[in-house]
């Protein structure tokens, strides 16, 4: 299980297109909340997702011209408070490119 | 005071925009009446769809936004095609259509779709405008995000209200996007890393893709593949990126891709990609895509990256900025000798160049007609084994110069595209290949084609098949060929005369011989000399089939290059 916390410029229909990013991977979307945050909005959602969909969902939602920024975390339960760190997908970093590269 | 429709219209020149496609209806009938006088010519074509293909073929050969136009309802579902394909091959794309009065908006009014919704999916960034005052804005937008980074679709639906409404107008706006994090370029550090990739490897390879002619760095790149000089192919949308002349280019890469091709990125350690999505016709089976080699993956879209097969280095940015950063770097270095992986590599592709090896009297046809084009052309495929055929056999190193729908496969789009390409390129040739199944779907802008008096070279490679899906039926589905039989297609010279174009016709027989009788070329080379639209029907063989070929859930290294018995 995964949470993910997005946040996004409310412009019309960005909320939508984070959402088609799980349904069109016909993913288990557990719960959803979308709220303002600040200047911004924030949509918090929990996922049955695999390690290679995080990666991709990451990137898709980044696409999504109004998406600020993306954060996940592995969780075990529902209940569990999400601590917010960064998502480390494989492409996120420019900056930890040399560390894969050492470790490739 | 000016109303909606003309805001809309001032904004889009504003925007360099001088020529739109499009088809009325009721609820865009206000931006149709504001045309007249507005500096922006409008193309009639005779279908939605046949609109935003026209848009697109503009927008691919110049790297300018393609604008299509259509009413509410279906009108504006007519262009849901066009949007998926500028989507899926980063064509720079807005459609305006007209939406119901806001009033009625959500009420099943007559034509009331919810296009906003419908092209959600398939769209980089779209808008409802709900008032006036945000025409400019929502423009202004449109715009700017249909062509910054990778380019894509944009939906602009305007309510016909809106449209008639009155304003002060203060002139367009402008758009500044907000910024973000994952914005950030590729470091020095990177690039030294990708360098030392390159110097422990022994067999590398690059691979171009359309992300080179969007970026604008052709220059660049070629610079940077004479300077490496390691076995290069493209993409389908990269043909054209590399001079098919210099020795270490091998031609197409994938499904239909060539040996050479194939081969060598079946067995490189050290995989370039530039500006390449990776899709599955490339990839074939992803879990057996260059299974020794370490993939950088030069790229703007981070979606791309990772998509089929984890890359080991992603340098995300315009290739125009990584290029030439990537290539100092390499100026620095040393290179090891990497002559014998290039001799062995590239040893089998100048076999499969040579024309006199060409057994697919089809291949043979393309091939011949190809190499009597004048210099400034654009060859614009429809989908289906003629596009394979036809990317196959192209040799040329205009960048811009060979188009086709290559990620939606949409038939039916090479006629309209046609028309697009022409008017944005008046003096150059531009052939137009089909087969007799896509052609069908778009047939109708035959009409348009004549009323413009464009120049068009049409080609119909007609087998009376949907030929690749029969090619498929007969080896993968025991030849079952299941409603893909066009025996009963009409007489397309006969068609082309009622819509007042000069037919051609030419049959495979006359391919048999190499080179082709005096009387064929001249054929050919009248068919496209003519000053006017043209249509040659080409009769081949209705079980030909395309080869090589990467059966669907193969490794590239499982190519089939023959019918089995």
């Amino acid at each position: 299980m995964q949470v993910f916390h997005i946040r996004y410029r409310n412009a019309q229909g960005t909320l939508m297109r984070i959402l088609n990013a799980v349904s069109r991977r016909a993913l288990e979307l557990t719960s959803v909340h979308a709220e303002g945050s600040g200047q911004d909005y924030a949509v918090t959602m929990l996922l049955e997702v695999n390690p290679k969909q995080i990666g991709q969902l990451y990137r898709e939602w980044y696409a999504i011209v109004d998406v600020i920024e993306v954060r996940s975390r592995a969780v075990l339960h529902e209940q569990e408070v999400p601590a917010w760190g960064p998502h480390p997908p494989a492409s996120e970093s420019i900056a930890e490119q040399p560390t894969r590269a050492a470790l490739a | 005071m000016l109303k909606g429709a003309e805001i809309v219209l001032r904004c889009i020149r504003a925007e360099g925009v001088d020529l739109v496609f499009g088809y009325p209806g009721g609820a865009i009938m206000p931006l149709y009446d504001a045309l007249d006088g507005s500096g922006v010519r409008h193309i009639l074509t005779r279908h939605e769809q046949g609109a935003v293909f026209a848009a697109e073929g503009y927008a691919r050969v110049t790297g300018k936004v393609g604008v299509a136009m259509a009413t509410s309802g279906p009108g504006a579902t007519n262009l849901v095609t066009g949007i998926a394909d500028a989507k899926m091959d980063s064509v720079p794309l807005v459609c305006i259509t007209g939406q119901v009065r806001t009033a009625m908006i959500g009420t099943d009014a007559f034509q009331e779709t919810d296009v906003f919704g419908v092209t959600l999916s398939l769209t980089k960034w779209s808008r409802l405008v709900r008032t006036i005052d945000e025409i400019p804005d929502a423009i202004a937008e449109g715009f700017y995000w249909a062509r910054s980074g990778r380019p894509g679709p944009v939906v602009i639906d305007i309510p016909t209200d809106i449209l008639k409404a009155k304003k002060e107008f203060s002139g367009p706006a402008k758009f500044k996007p907000h910024s973000r994090p994952a914005d950030a370029k590729a470091d020095g550090a990177f690039r030294d890393t990708i360098v030392g990739l390159l110097q422990r490897a022994t067999r590398p390879v690059a691979l171009v893709g359309a992300g080179a002619k969007l970026s604008g760095a052709i220059q660049e790149l070629r610079r940077l593949l004479d300077d490496l000089n390691v076995p290069t192919f493209a993409t389908v949308h990269g043909l054209g990126a590399v001079p098919p002349q210099s020795p270490y280019y091998l031609g197409m890469v994938g499904m239909h891709g060539t040996r050479a091709a194939n081969t060598a990125l079946h067995e490189t350690d050290l995989l370039m990609v530039f500006g390449a999505r990776l899709d599955d016709r490339v990839t074939g089976d992803p879990t057996r895509f260059a299974p020794n080699a370490k993939i950088v993956h030069f790229e703007i879209d981070p979606a791309q990256l990772d998509r089929v097969r984890a890359c080991e280095l992603p340098v995300i940015g315009n290739l125009a900025d990584t290029i030439p950063a990537f290539h100092a770097e390499v100026r620095k270095a040393s290179m090891p000798d990497w002559s014998n992986w290039r001799a062995v590599a590239c040893g089998a592709e100048r076999a499969e160049l040579d024309p006199r090896g060409l057994a697919q009297p089809t291949m043979r046809f393309l091939d011949e007609l190809f190499s009597r084009l004048p210099q400034d052309n654009v060859i614009i495929a429809d989908v289906g084994q003629h596009q394979m055929w036809a990317a196959q056999r192209y040799r040329s190193s205009s960048p811009r110069g060979f188009i086709t729908s290559g990620g939606l496969g949409a038939m039916g789009f090479a006629l309209p595209a046609a028309v697009g390409v022409q008017l944005a390129k008046p003096d150059t040739c531009v052939l137009c290949v089909s087969g007799d199944g896509g052609f069908q779907m778009n047939i109708q802008e035959l009409a348009t084609v004549h009323r413009l008096g464009l120049p068009i070279k049409m080609v119909i490679v007609d087998n009376k098949y949907l030929g690749m899906v029969r090619q498929w039926q007969q080896l993968f589905y025991e030849r079952n060929y299941a409603e893909t039989d066009l025996s009963d297609n009409p007489d397309f010279v006969e068609i082309a005369k009622a819509y007042k174009i000069h037919g051609w016709r030419l049959n495979e027989a006359a391919m048999v011989e190499f080179p082709v009788s005096a009387e064929t070329g001249d054929l050919i080379d009248n068919f496209l000399s003519s000053p006017g639209p043209e249509l040659l029907v080409f009769d081949c063989a209705p079980e030909a089939n395309v080869y090589p070929m990467v059966p669907a859930g193969a490794a590239l290294s499982e190519m089939v290059f023959e019918d089995a018995e």
